[in-house]
């Protein structure tokens, strides 16, 4: 049984994001890959759309210069026969601060040929913000 | 395949809810429904961890109250098992001002003997409260620096 594209992907990701090892990476992203990851571009530049296979491995570069993981937890995942979705918890450090943080996210990859064509990452980001911050931001309740 | 079945439940249950058929949408729901959402609760109190039917349309309530208008596009939908993911974009339309509100959800389902038995929500909080609260958030972080927002 063939191994599903998601696993290789995350494994080359992870290993791309802690030991700056991009070699397995470049072999599973689609040329033509479109990347996103939904939040304030203005505080996390490493965040928002991408176009391109280059576009794409110099956004991991950044988020590599800027974060290590220490581990991950899916809460849930599917797979697809070309696709998978998870929902993960992750634990890192911003190797700026030296700060831990904690993340929930959930992505949804698409993937042509074995190599990732498509992948959008949605990030509970009120709570990261708050994390970098390293303090509550106050706004008015809008109900009760 | 049982895949296709829960994956037209999960479209089913969210025609409903848009639409405004809240106990529609309740009875695919199990007794024992869980749903959870990531919000900041102190700013979107509705929100956060709900447990049975009773409470889930409680907040339901809550959001078509605010809401008058209700569209979802689903671009990304996959199934396995007993398991439904949807990459949800929504419109939700003001009834203070009808100014829309749009933004992405990845929703979790779980299914159990044909009903939704757990509801998982992640999305971009930060840019949710700023279109809800009409603030720039990330420009009232920059002007009010640290510990004043």
């Amino acid at each position: 049984m063939t191994e599903h594209s998601l696993w290789r992907f995350s494994r080359a990701l992870h290993r791309a994001i802690n030991d700056r090892q991009y070699e397995d990476l470049q072999g599973l992203i689609d040329e033509d890959v479109d990347w996103a990851v939904y939040g304030p571009i203005d505080m996390f530049p490493f965040f928002g759309a991408r176009h391109g296979k280059a576009a794409v491995l110099e956004v991991i570069r950044q988020v590599a210069e800027n974060v290590r993981v220490h581990r991950f937890d899916r809460e849930s995942i599917m797979l697809g026969v070309d696709s998978a979705s998870s929902m993960m918890r992750y634990s890192l450090t911003a190797l700026d601060s030296n700060k831990p943080i904690s993340l929930r996210l959930a992505q949804f990859a698409q993937f042509r040929a074995g190599r990732l064509s498509s992948i959008r990452i949605l990030v509970d980001t009120f709570d990261l913000v708050e994390q970098a911050l390293g303090r509550p931001i106050h706004l008015p309740r809008i109900a009760s | 395949m049982i895949e296709n079945l829960h994956r037209q439940r999960v479209l089913n249950f969210l025609d409903m809810f848009s639409n405004g058929d809240l106990e529609a949408a309740l009875s695919r729901c199990t007794d024992d429904i869980e749903f959870f959402s990531n919000a900041p609760i102190d700013i979107l109190p509705h929100m956060g961890l709900r447990h049975g039917k009773a409470d889930l349309l409680d907040m339901w309530k809550t959001v078509h109250a605010r809401y008058s208008n209700m569209r979802y596009e689903i671009p990304i939908l996959i199934a396995e098992g007993d398991q439904v993911a949807a990459n949800i974009r929504a419109f939700f339309r003001k009834r203070s001002n009808d100014r829309v509100v749009q933004f992405d959800i990845a929703t979790f389902y779980t299914l159990r003997e044909g009903r939704i038995a757990r509801i998982r929500e992640i999305m971009d909080t930060f840019d949710l409260v700023a279109q809800v609260l009409e603030r720039d958030l990330a420009a009232l972080l920059a002007a009010t620096g640290p510990d004043k927002t």
